[in-house]
């Protein structure tokens, strides 16, 4: 793979570097990327091209700034407060409250439905996003009604790490060690039981049934993160981190 | 002079942030955005932008005052503010310190210190991943009285070295901070003292040069001069570092 292009905020983007001018499929701009019509592309945002010619997509890569809600995606957001049919929740700090429907969990009903106290961390997804209006959570799949593993999250313990330590933590397992470079998790759950719930707000949730294996766990997650730990630096951590337990 | 330095997110709490030194003035910046904006300052179809200054010591002033105005007006067309609706984009920046001649400048005069605050702010947008139009570089040009009789302009004159020779202009000469995008099109010119139009556009054409350099600059061609380097590709430069700090894993294993 050659080097990606590096662009800053009003590069625009040469015809030679889209993905394939011959596809049948539409072009997809990702974050990062505006299009001025009626064909100039620039960059919004600074970091790396990326491009996919299967999906005729492309977007620059980006780790910093805030998360902006996004339809589907999986977040761990606090309840605020709550109001007759609706659980007011923060999916970011100081952000507008996005609202959970009190009948979006599953099996819910108006006589049975989950109580949550403010403060309670919730695994939901977002069902509706959009930069004029504040998000919508639901925490049951609107096709089966099941929870699918969304729901609140009792005990554990919350850490926060960078958007794209997020989501690289989300790729697909067998696409985690290739894609996103991680082998952390895998290493770790060989020895120890844990349960990890990763949010793409930056925020990953770790229940380990003992404080000391939610610790050893949480804390080798932001030691990978913040020091960009390759695979082997990875198994080497691991083998400290079970050590010490 | 000493070139420009800077470094991306310092701080882990918000969500960018830089430090910057320029013209001897060292400046920490840091974003927060978007977030909720209070209900008096809402604008339904754009963002709000605030920006503080604060200054390195005791509390800011309507000198501070006047500099944020500036500031707001410049990164309001350059931030793509529309993309944020009905929020608030919060930009602080604090100077660190201050050159040691600061105290010997007209105390009126906040042209020195802006090039600084505007390339940290800029700086801080980029770590902050806040949606931008373009690029955005500042520089200090000092013009000497009676230029044109064998006195030069001076480019981002450095304060410690200069120090009564930039003194000497700001009493007798003219001030000018201009900053340019990335077309290399002026968008902000500010001036003070005693200096007529042809060494105001002679100032304008040494500050564009330093700002975004030769339309056609090519890498082998930078390499080589070394310290002619523009400052947009400084900029670049930085990026890439931050980049492959950030990709770090991806070489390993």
């Amino acid at each position: 793979m050659s080097e990606p292009t590096i662009l800053l905020p009003g590069d625009t983007i040469p015809p030679t570097l889209l993905p394939s001018p011959a596809s049948t499929k539409p072009l997809t701009l990702g974050p990062g990327l505006r299009h001025i019509p009626p064909s100039t592309i620039t960059a919004a945002l600074s970091g790396p091209l990326h491009t996919d010619p299967r999906k005729n997509a492309l977007w620059i890569e980006n780790n910093g700034g805030r998360y902006i809600p996004v339809a589907g995606d999986l977040v761990i957001c606090s309840m605020h407060h709550s109001s007759v049919d609706a659980y007011h929740c923060v999916i970011t700090p100081y952000t507008a409250p996005a609202t959970l429907p009190q009948l979006a969990f599953e099996g819910a009903s108006k006589k049975t439905r989950p109580v949550l106290a403010p403060g309670a961390l919730v695994y939901a997804r977002i069902s509706v996003a959009g930069k004029h209006m504040e998000p919508e959570l639901e925490c049951v799949h609107p096709g089966t009604g099941k929870a699918e593993g969304l729901g609140p999250l009792k005990g554990g313990m919350v850490w926060d790490v960078s958007l794209g330590m997020a989501r690289r933590l989300l790729l697909p397992p067998g696409k985690m060690r290739e894609v996103g470079g991680l082998v952390l998790l895998e290493a770790l759950a060989e020895k120890v039981r844990f349960e990890v719930a990763v949010g793409r707000n930056g925020r990953v949730w770790v229940e380990g049934g003992s404080v000391g294996v939610t610790l050893a766990v949480g804390r080798a997650v932001i030691e990978t993160d913040e020091g960009g730990l390759g695979v082997e630096e990875q198994r080497r951590l691991v083998a400290r981190v079970l050590r010490g337990m | 002079m000493p070139a420009p330095k800077t470094t991306l997110n310092p701080l882990r709490r918000p969500d960018g942030s830089a430090t910057h030194s320029q013209n001897g003035y060292t400046i920490i910046g840091a974003v927060n955005g978007p977030i909720e904006v209070q209900r008096r300052d809402e604008i339904p179809d754009e963002a709000a932008i605030e920006v503080n200054v604060r200054p390195a010591t005791g509390v800011g002033s309507p000198k501070e005052r006047r500099i944020e105005q500036v500031l707001t007006t410049l990164l309001r067309n350059i931030i793509l503010t529309h993309d944020y609706p009905r929020t608030l984009i919060q930009l602080t920046l604090q100077i660190l310190s201050t050159p040691s001649t600061h105290s010997t400048l007209p105390s009126a005069s906040s042209l020195p210190v802006l090039p600084a605050l505007i390339n940290t702010a800029y700086a801080t947008l980029l770590a902050g991943s806040i949606r931008l139009s373009t690029t955005l570089a500042a520089v200090l040009v000092a013009v000497p009285k009676r230029f044109g009789k064998g006195e030069a302009v001076i480019v981002d004159p450095d304060p410690e070295e200069g120090g009564s020779e930039l003194e000497a202009v700001a009493r007798k000469g003219g001030l000018h901070v201009f900053a340019f995008d990335g077309r290399g099109e002026a968008v902000l010119a500010e001036s003070e003292g005693d200096f007529g139009i042809e060494d105001w556009e002679e100032a304008c054409e040494a500050a564009r040069g330093v700002c975004c350099g030769l339309q056609d600059e090519s890498p082998d061609v930078m390499e080589v001069e070394g310290a002619k380097r523009s400052m947009v590709r400084g900029l670049r430069e930085l990026v890439k570092g931050e980049v492959e700090k950030e990709g770090r894993w991806r070489g390993e294993g």
